[in-house]
């Protein structure tokens, strides 16, 4: 375990600390979340008494956008200055690699939307104080970032990559993004936890499905 | 000219498994359209129109068992590297995302007389538009790659995660359902009940489209080996300074 | 009386247009297709073809060299 271990932790490490001293990244995706926000809010026709049944809605078409957004950049930096290269030299295996990848866009994504939440739950009116809201969001965005990754890793070599990555992205994550949306919805009107019914175990399954093909399938897209 | 002609496709002498494979689909689409028309009863509730279920149902099988190729395919391709499986899946994929188009056209016009509305978000109406996305995108993720290996390799990874994703789709969209339940119902969504001829012609109409995708599968993979001895010509070429 | 009009409008009679409509679009799609990959290897064909004789008279031309 520690062999596996180490390294993913070490990538991780290396993406954040690159992520953290630039920040354009991080900005770009806060400023890009309230934008949507924005939108959203006269596009939906956000009135007063709907907001708690629209906010769930907007809360994870912002997340689902910003993630994309992110995992766009996730081999971008590996991809020009030849990182990627010398990371696949390095005796390390594909699935750290992949792992590593994964964790740095989950966490990444955690962040950012650790700082949006608090602004959403004050502009779209609903509370975010709730246990079983932060596990579906945590879980949702598991899903995407496994998923993400590995499509990222595609993306990035083919032609208009900032194109293919949401139209690869979207269909697949589509079942996260609806069990997200009930299960939100149902948190932040205040239900108990087993009254999130089969969403957070629907997206559990999503999870742990593409947890176990993606490493797998990971050691082929990069392979030479 | 002429003479090269049967040079370069010395199949055109005799009659090629795929001119075989012509003959019987044609044949059994013949009777495929005798038997919809003349032999299975008009049905009692929805009348004439009702036929058309006879060529979507078969369709939209046939388009979700032509993922199940491109998913063993892909699978096959990237176990054993053979571009063979890569050609049957790339053939497969694009007779199939047809196929899916096909089976959405027709079940929009199915629905518009019978559920009274052109579109519902209705469990499998919605996984069939999910297929449809994922397959676009499996041919485009392929053709937008650096090189064709690497497409190859895209498009493997696209047909299985798409595969494993589309039973996760149907029950999300199905539990979704059940909490959404569309408005409009038209007065006869309930009246799918099939007698023993009308199942018995589903059958066979199932049977001719499977022959049909055999068929059209068999022209891709065979477009796609002349464009591969294309590219060894042209390679020749280039090689010998012209 | 609203389920005679819905109904009425579900008649045999005036849903023909849909079926004749489902099986146009059907013949289009498949034959549309069938008629393009046709069309490709056509194409295809006489490229190969042209590019062969090419190769063969530069073959010739470095033969008689």
């Amino acid at each position: 375990m520690n062999g596996l271990l180490r390294p993913v932790l070490v990538i991780v490490w290396k993406d954040l600390l690159l992520e953290l001293r630039s920040k354009d990244l991080v900005v770009s995706v806060l400023v890009f979340g309230l934008l949507v926000v924005l939108v959203f809010n006269f596009a939906l026709n956000n009135a007063p008494g709907r907001s708690e049944e629209l906010a769930p809605g907007i809360l994870w078409a912002a997340f689902a956008f910003a993630a994309v957004m992110a995992m766009n950049r996730a081999f971008v930096r590996d991809q020009e200055q030849g990182g990627l290269e010398g990371l696949l030299i390095s005796p390390v295996s594909r699935d750290a690699i992949f792992l590593g990848k994964a964790l740095t866009s989950l966490v990444f994504m955690l962040l950012v939307e650790a700082a949006l939440l608090p602004v959403y739950a004050v502009m779209l009116n609903f509370s975010a104080l709730s246990f079983n809201l932060v596990l579906t969001i945590f879980l949702g965005t598991l899903g995407f970032a496994v998923v993400g990754t590995l499509f990222s890793a595609m993306a990035v070599q083919t032609r208009s990559r900032e194109l293919m990555l949401p139209v690869l992205f979207f269909p697949v994550v589509l079942p996260v993004i609806i069990a997200s949306v009930e299960a939100s919805t149902r948190a932040v009107g205040g239900e108990t936890f087993i009254g999130l019914g089969r969403w957070l175990p629907l997206i559990g399954v999503f999870d742990a499905v593409f947890l176990v093909i993606c490493p797998w399938i990971f050691a082929f897209v990069v392979e030479e | 000219m002429a003479s090269s002609q049967s040079l370069t496709s010395p199949s055109s002498r005799m009659p090629s498994a795929k001119t075989v494979m012509a003959a019987i689909t044609g044949v059994m689409m013949v009777i495929n359209l005798y038997l919809i028309f003349m032999v299975a009863p008009t049905d009692s509730v929805l009348g004439h129109v009702q036929r058309v279920f006879y060529f979507h149902v078969p369709i939209a099988i046939m388009s979700f068992l032509a993922f199940f190729v491109v998913f063993a395919g892909s699978v096959m391709y990237l176990i054993t590297r053979s571009p063979k499986w890569d050609a049957v899946a790339h053939a497969a994929a694009e007779v199939g995302v047809v196929l899916v188009t096909l089976a959405l056209i027709t079940g929009i016009i199915w629905a518009r007389p019978v559920w009274n509305t052109w579109w519902t978000w209705e469990p499998r109406l919605t996984t069939t538009l999910i297929l449809w996305l994922i397959y676009v995108a499996y041919l485009m993720v392929r053709s937008y790659a650096p090189t064709q290996s690497k497409g190859a390799i895209y498009a493997a990874v696209m047909g299985i995660v798409g595969f494993v994703d589309v039973p996760i789709v149907y029950y999300s969209v199905v539990w979704w359902r059940s909490i959404h339940p569309s408005p409009v119902v038209g007065p006869f969504a309930q009246a799918d009940a099939l007698d023993g001829t009308m199942a018995l012609v589903l059958l066979y109409s199932f049977i001719t489209f499977v022959f049909f995708f055999v068929y059209m599968v068999m022209e891709r993979m065979s477009l796609r080996s002349m464009e591969e001895a294309l590219g060894r010509i042209r390679f020749t070429l280039r090689r010998s300074g012209r | 009386m609203l389920e005679s009009v819905l109904l009425s409008s579900h008649l045999p009679s005036s849903n023909l247009p849909y079926l004749f409509a489902a099986f146009a679009v059907s013949w289009v799609v498949l034959f549309g297709y069938l008629f393009y990959v046709n069309r490709r290897q056509h194409e295809m064909r006489k490229e190969i073809a042209r590019l062969e004789t090419m190769l063969e008279q530069s073959q010739e031309h470095t033969d008689g060299q």
